[in-house]
């Protein structure tokens, strides 16, 4: 799912696409059967996660988020729904994250200022830029193996989390909404209602 | 051995030793090992909840820590007590990073053994010859009687660790991070700590109602691949090991990444090789003790990560090579 098309199901999750974009859009939703499935996973995913506010054991959710992705997933758009995109939303609940950059807790909020560059130092170009995504995520990758080696660093025992435009995914609950609520939302509504009363 | 008297020890700052005259047979008795032994039993089995106070980089920040077993699956919660009023909740392996004034949830995933607190191997024989261990002293956290024990490094390729042990159960109330002067890098210590403690289920549920608040996950993304690889370092420091080698996709980028992991018994340092995609770029980065350096070897970019000094991290970036490459690529 590339940047663009995630930008389009923000903007039509939001109710902000144009109507010509949302026809194309439900369009290639109805014949793309992997992007559906992505939807559909997502969508499981929040749905899980909202369940778990009410459950009082959440021990399983990760082994019930897993088993649901591994079910045969569900088809949230239906074909037929080509101009009704309000009875479409509640299932299309999914949009790619806002710009959000906040570093929690700890750590890499605070990296220390350009040092000098060392006169031994045999290299050329030596540079102390900001510190970017890529080395962020070198950071997060070291501290989980160092981890799983059995030690584990004072950073890594800490929470670093950057939310990034575009590399992390929302997970809105598919829960009908009160301007949705029809035949259409009701299924989606009964279908949850039966769902959870299979995995209680 | 009388409060005066163990004043005195920690003012004279006495070596080990002068401790295993000073603390009497229980201490006398188990060697630094079994110390860390116990430690790593204790970080495993014990059920805590208290006040952690974390340093670095000058600055210190207070947190809440709950820890509690529940049917064997870890439970954790940990709230900031200043800033943002962050809230973590752990259940097993799902994490939920909880940032109210951004009204924003992230879910991670951990690995069954990660830790809010410091962690060594569990097998204190892993530890090799580059470091030496003693028991120092005696000293009061938390309000409880507590061992010093330090791990120093002999050399300048790595950073000295010392753990404030609970005499009773080992359980490590502070510990610090220092550099080859002794000069202090990093620091917890529970300002105040119940062991054992029976934790009410209600005391592991989040603080804040989270009806609007906004969820986000990391995509989901392929396992690391075990490879071989033929990537080596000319110049390893000793005592440094492979401890692994895997291929991997990091966040934002396509491309595969090798990532060797190197280990000591007890610093570990990562090295990333990716193909060069811009200019040759040497760059570093320092975060509390985690030192970065990056250089490029031919079309290759190479970056080290570890809580080791800038030596070895530069010295590992800079000795890398494929094997069969007769000279540096550089």
């Amino acid at each position: 799912m590339n940047d663009a098309l995630k930008m389009q199901i923000s903007a039509f999750v939001d109710g902000e696409l144009p109507e010509n974009e949302t026809e194309l859009l439900l369009r290639r939703l109805s014949q793309d059967a992997e992007l559906r499935e992505q939807v559909a996973h997502y969508l499981s995913i929040g749905r899980l996660i909202r369940q778990e506010r009410v459950l009082p054991n959440m021990n399983g959710l990760r082994s019930r988020i897993l088993a649901e992705l591994g079910e045969e997933p569900t088809v949230s758009v239906p074909a037929q729904v080509k101009n009704e995109s309000r009875l479409v939303r509640p299932a299309v609940g999914f949009a790619v994250a806002a710009s959000v950059a906040l570093l929690a807790i700890v750590g890499l909020r605070q990296a220390t200022p350009p040092g000098e560059v060392p006169a031994e130092s045999p290299v050329a170009a030596y540079t102390e830029p900001a510190i970017d995504d890529e080395l962020l995520e070198m950071h997060r990758r070291h501290a989980r193996t160092a981890s799983d080696h059995g030690s584990s660093d004072m950073l890594g025992r800490f929470v670093a989390f950057e939310l990034r435009e575009g590399e992390l995914v929302e997970v809105v609950p598919d829960e009908p909404r009160a301007d949705d609520e029809d035949d259409e939302a009701n299924e989606t509504a009964g279908a949850e209602a039966a769902t959870t009363a299979q995995e209680q | 051995m009388t409060v005066i008297a163990r004043q005195a020890l920690a003012t004279a700052g006495l070596a080990a030793t002068c401790f295993a005259i000073g603390c009497g047979p229980l201490h006398a008795a188990e060697s630094p090992q079994e110390w860390l032994e116990k430690m790593s039993v204790a970080l495993a089995e014990t059920d805590f909840e208290g006040t952690l106070l974390r340093r670095q980089n000058g600055e210190t920040e207070a947190l809440k820590l709950i820890h509690k077993r529940v049917d064997g699956v870890i439970n954790e919660r940990v709230v900031s007590q200043e800033g943002n009023g962050l809230e973590i909740i752990r259940v097993g392996n799902e994490v939920h990073c909880i940032v109210p004034d951004r009204k924003s949830v992230l879910i991670e995933h951990w690995n069954d053994q990660t830790t809010m607190l410091p962690r060594l191997p569990g097998d204190a024989d892993s530890i090799g010859p580059q470091y030496n261990l003693a028991i120092v002293r005696e000293e009061r956290v938390a309000g409880r009687n507590a061992v010093l024990l330090a791990i120093r490094p002999h050399d300048e390729f790595r950073f000295g660790h010392r753990f404030w042990l609970d005499e009773q159960t080992a359980f490590p109330l502070r510990a610090e991070l220092v550099d080859g002067n002794g000069v202090l890098l990093e620091q917890i210590k529970f300002a105040d700590i119940s062991l054992g403690s029976t934790v009410p289920a209600a005391a592991l549920k989040p603080s804040i109602d989270l009806a609007e608040f906004t969820w986000y996950t990391d995509r989901v993304r392929p396992e690391p691949v075990p490879v071989a690889t033929d990537w080596v370092c000319d110049d390893l420091p000793a005592g440094f090991r492979i401890m692994s080698s895997e291929q991997e996709k990091l966040t934002g980028s396509e491309a595969p990444v090798t990532h060797i992991v190197y280990g000591d018994g007890l610093a570990t340092v990562s090295v990333f090789i990716a193909e060069r995609r811009d200019e040759p770029l040497s760059r570093r980065h320092s975060i509390g003790a985690t030192n970065t350096f990056s250089a490029d070897a031919g079309e290759y970019q190479v970056t080290v990560v570890g809580e080791v000094p800038e030596v070895t991290v530069r010295r590992i970036a800079l000795s890398m090579r494929r094997d069969g490459d007769t000279v540096s690529t550089r």
